[in-house]
């Protein structure tokens, strides 16, 4: 176990060599040198995943380093080495600076998501990228994206952390952008880094703040200062709220969601990557890391994760149902269900929100997996031209099934279950409002990923797309496998009979708890579930009900929804009218006061005066003479003054 | 005795026909001489006043002919240099007439 820390290390060392020697390992043989070495990279760091959570199993408290954390109280193994020493002023003797790993409940279920899905990702995009020129580029920064998250993931400290986190901005740009040919590709990148960027100030501000009441950036030592009182209340609920702000940014709420329906613009398993296990959670996990922060002084930073949470869940839920471009609709019902994750955290879910991240992580990884088989035999995105693919595409469409139905929320398939305990947290930790915008949120998400699943893969075959076929194996066999995780993922939360008591037993806030199964809400959303499904079956399938009349009464309402609420167009109104008159005024202050007078002002005046004394330097002897002789007579002179 | 003031008068006419010289005259050589005589001037300014002053306080007659001693030796190694200074002048540039060396100005 203490060897965790070599998790991420295996991907941030294969990172550089593909880079400097992809080209040459890729004549060797016959598949791409750099997918190899990465995949074999992430491949190790699943099964060091493995030795972690064996490790942990087998630790108690009180052996090695691990002991019962305060926060959590659960069984925390916690590794710690001496960065540097560093010497601040202000501050007695010199600040150490450790950095060191935790291996608790909360990373090991991250890792296993992190490792799981990266590495059927890369396997997927051996096939996907084939004969992609800058492949191994591509697997480069794949390597380097995922040792980023797994070391956010095992951080210890926040100075780790941050620049994990910023590595992960760095490499989603890289990413995002990898097409940099297409001009919409650049711009997605850019956003996705200005506005993942504009959060992280916050998380860096917060870290700061943390820094200065504890004086180390250890997270053990700044949640036991807050335990034990020893920061104020401001300051506390500041910092939780400062490091909301960057986890805002990193999952994409309300009103920093704009970046992530653009990063489609990547290649397709990048966006599984970002979606599932990599990017966006990093937020949801931030707040579940710092839960002790967000949790002191009665909590109050968590209402306004649980607001943030539900208002994105319920508006981008909208506008997945009205998006018409396949991987837009998953992109809106990302940010949907990183609201609900939110909500739950925000509603004392600590294990909901958890275990709703890992079962959202296997169905959505599968769904963009699988809209990417679709893209890549079809090229076709947008959901209006295509149809009826499951005649030409049976492997394809059941998994695509399996995860639209298990996201979704129909009963018993895995995201059924973890959705049900974010209801039922919510229903237990806030008031009635939130329950009932949390299940019409519910509702929401099955009518899209049903819009989704029907529109795409049920209906009328376009003919231009009957020469479809399948996506080779090495794509198909990566989806079956993330396919068994989205339908038995959620018996993992129950009670089985023997030691293992459950997910709630695992990872937890506090105490452990049980599976518990709230009758009414399960019967309500497996209901509403199943119903929605039936309903987009009967509009795209069967014809049956048309949805045209509706379209035209709300016409006004549905464009605004189809405009995804002019976030984007406020925002160009505020670069354009405020961030960049005010950018003028300060590149105007920076030309003409700062440069000009402040800078060049000395300078010149120096040069001037330099211009105008030279010229006493007559080169003349004799004037020379003459002014050493008229200054003694001067000083004569004064020194007779002041003498008589 | 003669009056001390004589002396004084002596070398003050004597300082100032230096100075006139150096600043007046234009060959290096001419204002080398009017250096001496400024240096000298000062010299008989010493030893009248080291004659007058015997007994004045902890002064002694042999204080002021001392320096007057040290100001000739210094001047000899001066003018030596100086003149070999003037050589050179007068070597690269054929001339030592100091209005036309004014190689260091502006």
């Amino acid at each position: 176990m203490q060897w965790a820390w070599l998790i991420p290390v295996f991907s941030f060392a294969v990172a550089p060599v593909i880079v400097l020697a992809g080209g040459r390992l890729t004549a060797l043989s016959r598949v791409p040198g750099g997918a190899v070495l990465s995949i074999a990279a992430i491949g190790a760091g699943f099964a060091f995943f493995w030795i972690a959570l064996l490790g942990w199993m087998d630790a108690s408290a009180g052996t090695e380093s691990c002991y019962v954390a305060a926060g959590t109280e659960a069984l925390t193994c916690n590794y710690e080495r001496t960065w540097f020493n560093a010497g601040l002023p202000g501050l007695d003797g010199s600040v150490a600076l450790t950095w060191g790993f935790f291996v608790d409940p909360l990373t090991i279920a991250m890792l296993g998501l992190v490792t799981f899905v990266a590495l059927m990702v890369q396997i997927y995009s051996l096939g996907y990228m084939h004969g992609d020129p800058r492949i191994n580029w591509y697997f480069a920064v794949h390597a380097l994206f995922a040792a980023s998250m797994l070391t956010i993931i095992l951080a210890d400290s926040f100075l780790l952390l941050y620049v994990a986190w910023e590595l992960v901005g760095v490499c989603s740009y890289l990413l995002i952008g990898f097409w940099h040919e297409r001009p919409a590709a650049r711009e997605a990148a850019k956003k996705a880094f200005i506005v993942t960027r504009i959060g992280d100030v916050g998380l860096l501000v917060g870290i700061l703040l943390l820094w200065r009441e504890v004086g180390t950036f250890s997270m053990t030592d700044a949640f036991a200062a807050v335990q034990a009182g020893t920061m104020g209340e401001g300051v506390t609920i500041a910092a939780a709220l400062l490091l909301f702000l960057g986890a805002m940014g990193k999952s994409a709420q309300i009103p920093f969601h704009v970046w992530l329906p653009d990063a489609m613009e990547g290649p397709t398993p990048v966006s599984a990557l970002i979606h599932a296990a990599t990017m966006v959670v990093a937020g949801v996990f931030l707040v579940a890391r710092a839960f002790p922060l967000f949790e002191a002084y009665n909590a109050t930073p968590l209402l306004v994760v649980a607001i943030v949470g539900l208002v994105t869940a319920l508006v981008t839920s909208t506008i997945a149902l009205v998006a018409t471009d396949i991987k837009r609709i998953l992109a809106y019902s990302t940010v949907s269900h990183l609201g609900l994750m939110m909500l739950s955290l925000g509603a004392f879910g600590y294990t909901a929100a958890i275990f709703h991240l890992l079962a959202h992580g296997f169905a959505k990884a599968l769904l963009f997996l699988g809209a990417g088989s679709v893209i890549h035999s079809t090229e076709e995105q947008e959901i209006s031209r295509l149809g009826g693919l499951r005649k030409v595409m049976p492997l394809t469409t059941l998994v695509f099934a399996i995860g639209a139905m298990s996201l979704g929320g129909i009963p018993i398939l895995a995201g059924f279950w973890s959705k049900d305990e974010i209801l039922q947290a919510v229903s237990q930790g806030r008031n009635p409002a939130f329950i009932v915008f949390a299940l019409i949120t519910a509702l929401l998400s099955a009518l899209y990923m049903g819009r989704a699943l029907f529109a795409t893969f049920f209906g009328k075959l376009p003919q231009e797309l009957e020469h479809t076929h399948e996506s080779p194996p090495v794509m198909t066999v990566p989806l079956a496998l993330l396919a068994i995780l989205a339908v038995g993922f959620g018996f993992i939360s129950f009670n089985w009979p023997g030691a293992f008591g459950g997910f709630g037993y695992f990872v937890f806030f506090h105490e452990g708890h049980g599976f518990e199964f709230t009758w009414w809400i399960g019967i309500l959303s497996g209901v509403m579930a199943v119903g929605a499904f039936v309903f987009t079956w009967m509009v795209y399938e069967r014809g049956s009900i048309s949805l045209e009349s509706a379209r035209r009464r709300f016409a006004p309402l549905l464009r605004v929804v189809e405009n995804k609420y002019y976030f984007d167009e406020i925002y160009q109104w505020t670069i354009d009218r405020v961030v960049l008159v005010f950018a003028g005024f300060v590149a105007f202050f920076d030309r003409a006061i700062v440069n000009d007078i402040g800078i060049n002002g000395p300078a010149d005046t120096v040069r001037r005066l330099g211009v105008a004394l030279r010229l006493h330097v007559t080169g003349h002897l004799y004037s020379y003479a003459l002014a050493m002789t008229l200054g003694v007579v001067a000083l004569g002179i004064f020194w007779w003054l002041i003498t008589a | 005795m003669v009056d001390l003031v004589w002396f004084q008068l002596l070398s003050a006419a004597l300082f100032v026909i230096g100075l006139y010289g150096v600043l007046a005259r234009r060959s290096a050589v001419l204002i080398l001489m009017s250096i001496e005589l400024m240096l000298n001037a000062v010299n008989i300014n010493l030893i009248a006043a080291a004659a007058h002053m015997e007994g004045f306080g902890s002064f002694s007659r042999f204080d002021g002919q001392l320096i007057a001693i040290f100001i000739i030796t210094v001047a000899a190694a001066e003018v030596g240099l100086a003149l070999a200074i003037v050589l050179r002048m007068y070597r690269n540039r054929s001339t030592v007439n100091v209005d036309e060396i004014d190689l260091m100005k502006w």
